[in-house]
């Protein structure tokens, strides 16, 4: 601060250090913000993250690519989901695997759903922290409806590890796909209520209109990506410009929003609802029939009922879970268009069941950079909607 | 009370409804800080409600709350906020620690992550669940009700002091034989600082 | 179409080849220029000075025109397979007009300093910290070279592959520095002499 403590000038010295601390109210996870303040106007920001860091790409040297699988739900834990599938496509990628039809549809229903999910938690969080709590009660029912459909699929709601390497471990239950027609059919209808509560609501203009600006050539430069990228008019969307999947089967629009703050957010992530759940209903229309396994020898997980009543499928699979699988030595980067962003699985195998290096490339770190630089100069309680329309995601900053 | 020390009718029925207060009345300070927070912001939204139980006031600020639920992972960085948020919660207080993570530092056994709370404070009740559903939080705190309700209390030798709590975050040094041939100091941070300003 | 996960989109896949052949006429003169497993370019290049110029050139690059940075990372290459040095790093680049990828490894000893990249990209700033917290690689120019992750005060670099998982790092005065000057009813005294 001053650099004569004694003297008088340092009373009249208005400039605070606040923390904006680990322990937040606004539950937006372990991060920390310490602001210079001056009366209410954030002078300068600094940020601090590693509370929550607990190795995660460590263990992905510890542990076999199938062990590892559990750790990648603890990532992004409000779309688990989305996690397994891109690191089980990462492995199949560097094993040169590609899985079977019915398999792709169901993980592009996942990958939507769990799209679907975390837009509810960011939307509801950021306008919790604003004051609008019937918001928040309003869609967390839908999360509700969301979680049992998931965990009609694979038994837990939160922390799913559904993927495997070569397909998934389940599949879907057998209403599984009546049960997604009437989420689809109804859970538009409360976008519409959430749309009329907000969007033309004159406190919430006020108070995420020009708040929280990146604008498009920050936004570039920071490297941030998925809603917040496009909500600063980028047009960048990794379904539709490296597209992977069955996404070039699929008819949807990328939105994109032009002004880069707190309201452009907002909208853009309640429109990539409805574009998902438009994705959701084409998938539910064209699932195929057919295997869930890719029929590689090298990772396809048999089936219970063989493993307990033939001798080479019981010694198959005690293979590959004491073992693990043998990847082949090389590396592949592989990056998914998650809820959050561009989110990567760099994996370097030199061969073996273990990887050498489990690079995990989060959109989250990008994001929490941008938004160090971008509340400076503005007010302590911009910060705190702009940080809820950031969608920070600690387990992904951190690992 | 009355004069060689057993208790009257009336600071017994005092007590008992001391504790049937505090009870249905439990205010949480959510410590949330990973995936068990998402589960406990499900418990405490509309559909498994928490307020049925008396639990709705949730108090961010520790000098107001009753109950610290740790949901999530505590990292060896994090260990000291939490032992200053429940130094600044007032007696009595009680301390759930939701989830695996919290319990016994759940699937991450590694240099950063604290295996379990009770490393740094005495906890009341442990649930299972990486994450426990909001059924089995809700469970946990029944089972915290009925034990304020019976005074069961753990015994003086198990709970943690302060001490034993400086010590689970300043580890034994013998276990490090890493030697640091690089130590970041403020002289060559300025360092770095002046030549990036002179490019 | 039918599309998987290794062979995508016909479009995206001819794009990316042709991005490969201009690549390999134009920058991979004395360097070595492999494909992985998703026919993405990485091209190895001598120490990290030369990455930096290379990015630079990328950047600039009226063809390439890579003006997106994905990941800065690192891995450790103590078995020697990928070289002599110690640390492979690896830059990886993406252009959003050009919707195409590619990856720069530089082999970087362990007493040797690599060159920031954050007047190019200012998202490389936190990357790169995280590069200097997990492996020890030392950025030139970095305006801020602390550790990001770890705690201020921890020594060894927990990436290594000599790092064991488990083992935890004392910080004689963690309670301190988070808790002031004066932490709550302990006896500085006692608690240094205990260790």
């Amino acid at each position: 601060m001053s650099q004569n403590p004694n003297s008088q000038t340092d009373f009249y010295n208005p400039n605070v250090l606040i923390n904006l601390g680990p322990s937040h109210p606004a539950m937006h996870g372990t991060l920390r913000v310490m602001c210079r303040v001056n009366g209410e106007t954030i002078e300068d920001a600094n940020c601090e993250i590693g509370y929550l860091h607990r190795a995660i790409e460590k263990l992905g040297e510890d542990k076999t690519y199938h062990q590892w699988m559990v750790y990648t739900d603890r990532l992004n834990y409000c779309s688990a989901l989305n996690n397994n599938i891109a690191y089980a496509m990462s492995v199949e990628n560097l094993m040169g695997i590609s899985v079977t039809e019915r398999c792709m549809w169901i993980r592009v229903i996942c990958m939507e759903l769990s799209r679907i999910i975390d837009h509810i938690i960011c939307v509801a969080i950021n306008a919790l922290d604003l004051g609008a709590m019937t918001v928040f009660w309003l869609l967390y029912h839908w999360r509700e409806e969301a979680y049992t459909m998931i965990e009609s699929m694979c038994g837990m709601r939160l922390t799913t590890t559904y993927a495997r390497i070569g397909g998934m471990s389940y599949d879907l239950p057998d209403n599984f796909t009546e049960r997604l027609w009437k989420f689809c059919e109804e859970f538009p209808r409360a976008l519409d209520e959430v749309e009329g509560l907000l969007t033309s609501n004159r406190i919430w203009i006020d108070r995420t209109k020009n708040v929280g600006t990146i604008s498009k050539e920050d936004a570039l430069k920071f490297s941030i990506t998925g809603p917040c990228l496009r909500a600063s008019g980028v047009d960048h969307d990794l379904r539709r410009d490296r597209p992977y999947y069955v996404y070039p089967e699929l008819d949807f629009d990328v939105v994109v929003g032009s002004n880069g703050d707190v309201y452009d957010r907002y909208l853009v992530r309640l429109e990539e609802m409805r574009q998902s759940v438009r994705i959701l209903k084409q998938c539910n229309k064209k699932l195929p029939q057919g295997p869930l396994w890719v029929s590689d020898k090298r990772v396809h997980i048999p089936e219970k009922l063989e493993v307990y009543s033939k001798m080479e499928v019981l010694i198959h699979h005690f293979k590959i879970f004491m073992e693990g699988i043998d990847v082949p030595k090389g590396e592949a980067f592989t990056c998914v268009e998650g809820p959050n962003g561009e989110l990567g699985f760099y994996v370097v195998s030199r061969g073996g069941p273990k990887a050498w290096r489990m690079r995990v490339k989060s959109p989250s770190f990008m994001l929490f950079q941008a938004f160090e630089q971008s509340v400076k100069g503005g007010k302590i309680p911009d910060a705190v909607a702009h940080l809820g329309s950031v969608n920070i995601i600690a387990g992904e900053l951190d690992r | 009370m009355s004069k060689d020390g057993s208790s009257f009718f009336f600071p017994t029925l005092l007590n008992e409804a001391a504790k049937w207060a505090q009870k249905n009345s439990l205010w949480p300070m959510p410590f949330g800080t990973s995936c068990c927070g998402i589960e406990m912001m499900s418990t405490l939204s509309s559909t498994y409600d928490l307020s049925r139980f008396g639990a709705e006031v949730v108090r961010f600020s520790p000098r107001q709350a009753d109950m610290l639920i740790v949901a999530g992972t505590i990292t060896t960085k994090m260990a000291p906020v939490l032992r200053t948020i429940y130094d600044q919660m007032l007696e009595p207080k009680w301390v759930i620690a939701m989830g695996a993570c919290s319990s016994s530092g759940g699937i991450f056994d590694t240099y950063s992550v604290l295996q379990g709370i009770d490393e740094i404070m005495p906890v009341d009740v442990y649930v299972p669940g990486c994450p426990p559903i909001p059924e089995g939080l809700i469970h946990a705190i029944l089972h915290l009700q009925n034990k304020i309700d019976k005074g069961m209390d753990r015994k003086p030798a198990e709970r943690p002091t302060f001490d034993d709590a400086l010590n689970a975050m300043t580890y034994r040094k013998s276990y490090s034989d890493i030697k640091a041939d690089f130590v970041l100091t403020q002289d060559y941070i300025d360092q770095q600082k002046a030549s990036a300003q002179e490019k | 179409m039918r599309t998987s996960s290794v062979a995508p989109g016909a479009a995206f896949v001819s794009r990316q080849e042709s991005f490969n052949t201009r690549l390999k006429e134009k920058f991979a003169q004395g360097r070595k220029l492999e494909f992985d497993k998703l026919a993405e370019p990485v091209l190895w290049v001598r120490n990290a000075e030369e990455a930096k110029t290379l990015v630079k050139a990328m950047t600039l690059d009226p063809e390439f025109k890579c003006d997106f940075l994905s990941d800065i990372t690192a891995y450790d290459n103590q078995d020697g397979e990928d070289g002599e040095q110690r640390f492979v790093l690896v830059y990886q680049l993406y252009s959003t007009t050009e919707k195409i990828r590619l990856r720069i490894k530089a082999l970087v000893a362990e007493s040797e300093d690599a060159y920031s990249i954050t007047d190019l990209f200012p998202a490389a700033n936190w990357l790169e910290r995280e590069v200097f917290d997990m492996f020890g690689i030392k950025f030139k120019n970095h305006p801020n070279l602390r550790r990001i992750l770890m705690d201020e005060r921890f020594t060894g670099h927990p990436l290594r592959k000599e790092y064991p998982i488990k083992q935890r790092e004392p910080f004689k005065d963690n309670i301190q520095f988070h808790l002031g000057a004066n932490p709550l009813r302990v006896d500085t005294e006692t608690a240094q002499s205990e260790k």
